[in-house]
């Protein structure tokens, strides 16, 4: 299921969510090699995030030998990625969902509450497997919670997906509370049963964590005169201001 | 009959003109030329001697929106055509110009004997095509309304643009008593960098502030205008007690209104 885009008009111009598209091209390309040679498996050890080494345990990985930032992981994990598909996934839905949430923030509140989504999701994955040794890479918790905010944002607008039937693809728009709802009972449910299991794979609860933590950010973040007369914000169709003025009470005698 | 751009040495002939209707608006007019200069501002001579002025100002940051300025023939003199052969040439200096709106603003004045001052110049202005669009009620006086008329230049057939919502932050700066009213204010407004932890918007408080400055002042009566794609400046005004009293379509450009309010400090 692959979001191409959305119903959702864009008010201004998303600064922030050009520019994080940006900052991960570019780290993909100039620190992870665009995924070719030694430079992906040693930014992913140098720039990932390893759950161990921040809880303190350091347990043993094929990172040994590999100085990471310390805590600065956090931050530089959210940028680097493990393959062209990762990257590709992982800015596809922040092309899709990043601008409508900008425009319900503004630009520097929307990169804060990226940044923020992106720490919760690290914690969260750290909480979930403290003892890990494998490192975490992937912008894929912070866009987690832009789609978090998304759906608590505006739930109603219709979101037009990818869907592969065998060799086969089509496109149909369902509203976004189906499409972020399927998506983040997906987490949870791959992130139950994949828990515990050792190697690598999908940080299914950096998602959750990343998700959740989006959707009550937004709450906060948001700026309630941007989002005013918005088409599609909240439940119901917006009424226009302007409309006061019909009232004849409202108008000169 | 000679039409000829005014200069500066036309000002005291233009104000004599003037005067043969309204000394005040002589006056008024004296300032404005000497003021903002006489660009965009005709005479006309018969022999030799100014009888007519008549002229346009052009409204920054519109798309081709102009005002008709101090339209005014020598009392002795009308009524032979001087007045319309004035004024047409105005109208196709605006049109060449690139003039899109054209907006006059007319008084319903009685003089002493209950005779409509501005009856005739209002009959002319319907004559090329301009239309009543907005009153103001007691704008200039109690009793005394201000009629807007406008006349659009453009093809009528071009669709309008859907045009985009802004949300500036914008802040009252202060008050002041429009020019030829007694007691008609008005609010200055600007457009400022967003406060970090402030609102857009202005508030319903905010306006009130300004309200009960000008009943200190002496005011009687508050007029304030906005363009229509501003959608938080709805709810305060409505919530202060502003009235709706009409728009002047296309005013900044084709699609965008200058939205009129007022306000008569009830309960201020």
């Amino acid at each position: 299921m692959i979001p191409i885009r959305d119903d959702n008009p864009q008010i201004g111009i998303p600064y922030a969510t050009y520019g994080l598209i940006g900052a991960n091209v570019i780290a993909w390309v100039f620190l992870q090699g665009a995924g070719f040679g030694n430079e992906l498996e040693i930014s992913i050890c140098q720039y990932g995030l390893i759950p161990s080494n921040i809880v303190g345990t350091q347990a043993s990985s094929h990172c040994d030998g590999i100085a990471g930032l310390g805590y600065l992981n956090v931050l530089s994990s959210m940028f680097m990625h493990g393959g062209w598909m990762h990257i590709a996934g992982n800015l596809l839905f922040l092309w899709v969902f990043g601008d409508n949430v900008e425009d319900a923030m503004g630009s520097v509140r929307f990169l804060v509450f990226y940044l923020l989504c992106g720490f919760c999701a690290a914690a969260a994955q750290i909480i979930s497997e403290p003892a890990s040794g494998i490192p975490m890479v992937g912008a894929s918790g912070a866009i987690g919670g832009v789609m978090g905010g998304y759906l608590v944002l505006y739930p109603r607008v219709k979101v037009h997906i990818l869907f592969f039937i065998f060799i086969f693809f089509t496109t149909f728009r369902v509203p976004a509370f189906a499409m972020l709802g399927y998506w983040i009972a997906l987490q949870v449910f791959e992130g139950m049963i994949s828990y515990g299991s050792q190697g690598g794979g999908v940080a299914f609860w950096a998602h959750v964590g990343g998700f959740l933590s989006g959707a009550l950010a937004a709450l906060l973040f948001k700026d309630n005169e941007l989002l005013f007369d918005h088409p599609y914000h909240g439940w119901s169709d917006p009424v226009k201001p302007a409309s006061v003025w019909d009232n004849p009470d409202n108008r000169q005698e | 009959m000679q039409i000829r751009a005014m200069t500066e040495n036309d000002i005291d002939d233009v104000v004599n003109v003037i005067d043969t209707h309204d000394d005040d608006d002589a006056e008024d007019a004296r300032h404005d030329f000497e003021k903002f200069g006489v660009s965009d501002q005709w005479v006309v001579e018969v022999e030799g001697s100014v009888v007519g002025t008549s002229g346009f100002r052009r409204v920054p940051e519109t798309d081709g929106t102009g005002w008709i300025s101090w339209t005014y023939v020598d009392a002795e003199r009308c009524g032979h055509g001087i007045g319309r052969g004035l004024f047409k040439h105005v109208l196709d200096q605006i049109s060449n110009d690139g003039g899109n709106k054209i907006f006059i603003k007319v008084s319903n004045y009685q003089d002493e004997d209950g005779e409509k001052t501005y009856l005739a110049a209002t009959k002319m202005y319907e004559s090329f095509g301009f239309a009543r669009v907005l009153v103001s009620k007691d704008f200039y006086d109690s009793g005394e309304d201000q009629y807007i008329y406008s006349k659009d230049l453009r093809p009528v057939d071009i669709e309008d643009e859907l045009k985009a919502e802004e949300k500036p932050a914008i802040r009252f700066v202060d008050i002041f008593e429009i020019g030829e009213t007694d007691g008609a204010y008005s609010f200055t407004w600007q457009v400022i960098n967003k406060p970090l932890f402030q609102q857009r918007s202005f508030s319903a408080d905010d306006l009130t502030v300004g309200l009960k400055a000008v009943k200190e002042s002496g005011g009687r009566i508050v007029f304030l205008t906005f363009p229509c794609n501003l959608p938080l400046i709805h709810s305060p005004l409505s919530d202060a007690g502003f009235k709706f009293v009409g728009q002047l379509t296309d005013y900044y450009e084709r699609g965008v209104h200058e939205m009129h309010f007022v306000h008569r400090l009830d309960g201020i």
